[in-house]
């Protein structure tokens, strides 16, 4: 449906669809953000024998995050006196949108998606690289030695972890032989989904996922009890609210992607076909998102020195010996 | 000309890219200039797209959202902020010397450009381009591009070894 909407002519019909289904988009995944922040507390709560929130909305608190929501969009906007104005104020935008923007590309089932990139892992890289630049101007724009220390872990941390991130999912390029999201996903139907062929490229890649997702044992940038918040410590109420939002964004996006590189998408397993394939979609997003709370229940936070060596001395040559080895393994067996 | 949306989307990306070219030459902060330079580098990217050139644009923005971080952050460590200090304006002359050059360069450009006819050859360089690039890489290029390689390694090792004897230095004085 949306490829025939692309090759349309342009004229203000189109772009009022366009827009609503974006706006359909943003609205499902406010409810995400929502839903994630409170089965974050939840689950917490869970594993530190505590019930998490219990009062706003039933007994679940199905009500708490939307009640939080209400109370940082009503709170007073605030910028320090000495903060740099206009960086301030466009920081959160440029750190929100691009995490929105990654969500185009990703197809939730074979026929739900957005757009159909010829280079959709790729786009996706390249467009959350830009949300580094807004945390950092933010850091600096805040006129705060935590702040200004935040923003530069946060900026060292990312693209640190960029590079193992793209290095592991090159074994999967190379086996699928595309960088298209939608191939990738076929292909997996054919040959088994990819977390059983390349188990050392799932493991690198999530753990990169978790650092570029600034969550425990990543989360340098924003570490409480040596930097206040990190690169938000100046910001308050509804700026503040679009940082957290493009934070929770990003784990929406970045567990819809572990789960079309490595779980194989919406593809049912086998003799279970009849359950559709958004069902499966969720059921295995789910299960990641999980993971990710559940590590940051567990993990303790690493050092910073720690931080980088790991991502340069352990992650990279394992990533690269991966891709060495699927290579091989392409040239002499598969072919 | 006929009002299309490549037209549209055209003239916005090419209008944000050259108030930002212009924007990285009048700021005077450090830092509101690299972000002048990430709008004029993502809208070059998006006039790529445009041009279906989607694995350049995305290398684009990949390559340069890191370069531009990292320049950011040199230039918040080895500039000063606080600095109100003026530059000397040139005298009458030297702006007259300007706008005639200024003038010059775009008439240049200008009887360049104006009767420049390239022949529309069809051609399928826009589909599947990124597999394209990548086989002309790795057969046609291969010479070139992996000289690039070894210059691009050579540069790293020897930003290392700068790196390093600093670091030894100072473990010997503590």
């Amino acid at each position: 449906m949306v490829q025939d909407l692309l090759e349309s002519s342009a004229g203000l019909l189109n772009f009022s669809i366009f827009f609503a289904l974006a706006v359909v988009l943003l609205l499902v995944i406010l409810g995400f953000v929502t839903m994630a922040i409170l089965a974050e507390r939840k689950v917490l709560g869970f594993m530190q024998g505590r019930y998490g929130p219990a009062y706003v909305g039933g007994k679940w608190g199905l009500l708490q995050s939307v009640a939080d929501v209400v109370k940082l969009l009503v709170k007073e906007d605030l910028i320090p006196k000495a903060a740099d104005k206009p960086l301030f104020i466009i920081a959160p935008v440029i750190a929100f949108a691009p995490s929105f923007m990654v969500m185009a590309t990703i197809p939730l089932t074979d026929k739900l998606q957005f757009a159909d990139l010829n280079v959709g892992f790729l786009y996706y890289i390249a467009i959350s690289g830009l949300t580094i630049v807004g945390m950092l101007m933010a850091g600096w724009a805040s006129n705060n030695k935590y702040s200004l220390l935040g923003g530069m872990r946060a900026a060292a941390q990312m693209i640190s972890y960029e590079i193992p991130l793209v290095m592991s999912v090159l074994g999967i390029v190379l086996l699928a032989g595309s960088l298209n999201l939608n191939e990738i996903v076929a292909v997996q139907g054919e040959s088994g989904w990819f977390i059983l062929w390349q188990p050392i490229a799932f493991i690198v890649f999530f753990i990169a996922a978790t650092a570029e997702l600034n969550r425990v044992p990543f989360d340098l940038a924003e570490a409480e009890n040596e930097l206040v918040a990190g690169f938000h410590t100046e910001y308050s109420g509804f700026r503040w609210a679009m940082f957290m939002l493009a934070e929770y964004v990003y784990m929406f996006a970045m567990s819809a992607l572990i789960t079309v590189l490595f779980l194989g998408g919406w593809l049912p397993l086998p003799f279970l076909g009849f359950i559709p394939g958004a069902v499966w979609f969720a059921l295995k997003f789910s299960l990641v998102v999980y993971i990710l709370i559940w590590f940051r229940a567990t993990f303790p936070r690493i050092r910073a020195d720690q931080l980088m060596e790991f991502a340069w001395k352990v992650l990279l040559p394992v990533a690269l010996a991966n891709i060495f080895l699927t290579a091989l393994i392409k040239e002499f067996f598969l072919k | 000309m006929t009002l299309t949306g490549e037209f549209f989307a055209f003239m916005s990306l090419a209008l944000v890219a050259v108030i930002g070219g212009v924007l990285l030459l009048n700021l005077t902060k450090v830092v509101h200039m690299v972000v002048a330079l990430v709008f004029t580098f993502v809208s070059i990217a998006g006039i790529y797209v445009l041009l279906s050139a989607e694995f350049l644009a995305v290398v684009q923005v990949m390559i340069y959202s890191g370069a531009i971080t990292i320049m950011m952050l040199f230039g918040i460590m080895l500039t000063r902020h606080h600095g109100d200090e003026a530059e000397p304006k040139g005298g009458t002359l030297r702006r007259l010397f300007l706008l005639v050059g200024v003038l010059g360069f775009g008439a240049a450009v200008y009887f360049g450009i104006y009767d420049l006819d390239f022949e529309a050859v069809p051609n399928t360089l826009h589909e599947n381009n990124t597999e394209q690039i990548g086989i002309s890489l790795f057969s046609h290029y291969i010479i070139p591009f992996e000289l690039t390689s070894v210059i691009l390694l050579a540069a790293l090792v020897g930003a290392i070894v700068l790196a390093r004897r600093d670091d030894e230095k100072e473990g010997d004085q503590e």
